[in-house]
């Protein structure tokens, strides 16, 4: 690598470093809303069980899933993520990745007040295939 | 004789080299912007800030994205701190601490320019010979813009996006915004501004697969000086400019009463 280029490389790297800062620090990857106010990206959760519904909506997605505790007392949670015009980018298909009856794993963060909801990164489908559901935790305002 | 001419070959190289000036050996050569009947870059195409090319396609194709810039040499965009006067970085720092849930946004408010650039969802541009239309995916926003050269309409009021004139300075498209209403955040979380901002876009495509984008935020109420930004929009060939809904299933609007009645849920910790 020549002294230009690798010039060129440090320049670069200082400020996409600067760049990446400031649009972290401004939610940018959130979908449409802030990520930090509503989700707490210290508390990432990883659950199993039944979906229930799904409600193929706008600004985002959301679907439900039945989740067995230990005890095997179910708790319905909910899963908020991408709007559909960016899971389709991400190879859903309405009514045929998610379906009511399906388990599946689910990884997010949890929301900061409601203690059922959670902000869905990636869905785990029962023959292992997984689905992205939405954006990485932002860090909107911090 | 002839030895003594390849040294001072060699030297005149590294010299080169070390000046900094692209050179054969360094760089790929990108393939060129198409241009226009007109003879202007043609900025037609669909568009994606590096946001969204890393939520649509991940991190290995905006690390590819990058090492195609350090190859084919094109600077790194910068993003400058904002230059906010005392008064107007506490309202930032307000919002910040807040952690955002204040984002016009949140509310499915239109965003407004620069902001509408850099969200994670495609645009389009279509370029004819005397206007531009730039459509956007998210809020399903547009932007019919003159190109040439002519000024403002008189009969304008404050609005989201701003009125928007443009004209060619060489091979850059500038579009000069103004009559903004101050209902929207520049670029991120705070960036509050007056109705007195202006915003001047500079769109360059400097290579087939890219466009080069240098925004200048000035408004005199808000900032000791104008507030400069950048971004790299990337073609995106097979995309196309999907439906954006916001408000039919918007529950951001009752989590935020709820968080809103305990503000010691979301907020900053106090240092």
């Amino acid at each position: 690598m020549t002294l230009m280029r690798t010039l060129l490389c440090s320049v670069y790297r200082s400020g996409f470093t600067l760049l990446l800062g400031l649009l972290l620090g401004t939610a940018a990857l959130s979908a449409h809303h802030s990520f930090a106010a509503q989700y707490d990206a210290d508390k990432p959760i990883t659950l199993s069980g039944t979906v229930v519904r799904i409600e193929w909506t706008n600004p985002h997605f959301h679907f439900y899933v039945d989740v067995k505790d230990d005890k095997g007392a179910v708790t319905e949670w909910a899963f908020e993520g991408y709007p559909p015009n960016m899971l389709v980018r991400q190879g859903w298909k309405k009514d045929v990745s998610l379906k009511p009856g399906m388990a599946v794993t689910v990884q997010g963060w949890r929301a900061r007040v409601e203690p059922h909801l959670i902000a869905a990164r990636e869905v785990t489908f029962a023959d292992g295939s997984k689905l992205t559901a939405g954006p990485p935790a932002g860090t909107g305002g911090q | 004789m002839k030895t003594h001419h390849a040294a001072w070959m060699a030297i005149a190289i590294a010299v080169v080299s070390l000046s900094g000036a692209p050179s054969a050996q360094n760089t790929t050569k990108a393939k060129p912007a198409p241009r226009a009947a007109n003879g202007k870059p043609d900025l037609s195409g669909i568009w994606i800030a590096t946001g969204a090319l890393r939520l649509m396609a991940g991190e290995a194709e905006v690390a590819a994205a990058r090492q195609s810039d350090i190859d084919e040499g094109r600077p790194a965009p910068r993003t400058e701190p904002p230059p906010y006067k005392p008064e107007a970085e506490k309202q930032r720092q307000y919002y910040l601490d807040r952690r955002g849930i204040d984002d016009p946004m949140a509310r499915c408010l239109i965003s407004g320019v620069p902001r509408i650039s850099f969200r994670p969802l495609p645009f389009q541009i279509i370029q004819m010979p005397d206007q531009a239309v730039f459509l956007y995916e998210t809020h399903h926003a547009f932007r019919v813009i003159p190109t040439d050269g002519r000024p403002h309409p008189e009969d304008v009021e404050p609005s989201y996006l701003g009125d928007s004139v443009a004209r060619w300075d060489g091979d850059t498209l500038v579009v000069d915004v103004t009559n903004f209403n101050t209902k929207t955040w520049l670029i991120g979380v705070g960036t509050v501004h007056s109705e007195s901002l202006r915003v001047t876009e500079r769109y360059t495509r400097d290579s087939y697969n890219t466009i080069r984008y240098q925004v200048t935020m000035d408004d005199p109420e808000v900032f000791t000086k104008p507030w400069n930004a950048e971004e790299i929009f990337r073609l995106r060939p097979g995309e196309r400019i999907r439906e954006y809904e916001c408000i039919e299933n918007n529950e951001d609007l009752q989590r935020i009463e709820k968080l809103l009645q305990n503000e010691s849920v979301f907020k900053r910790p106090s240092n």
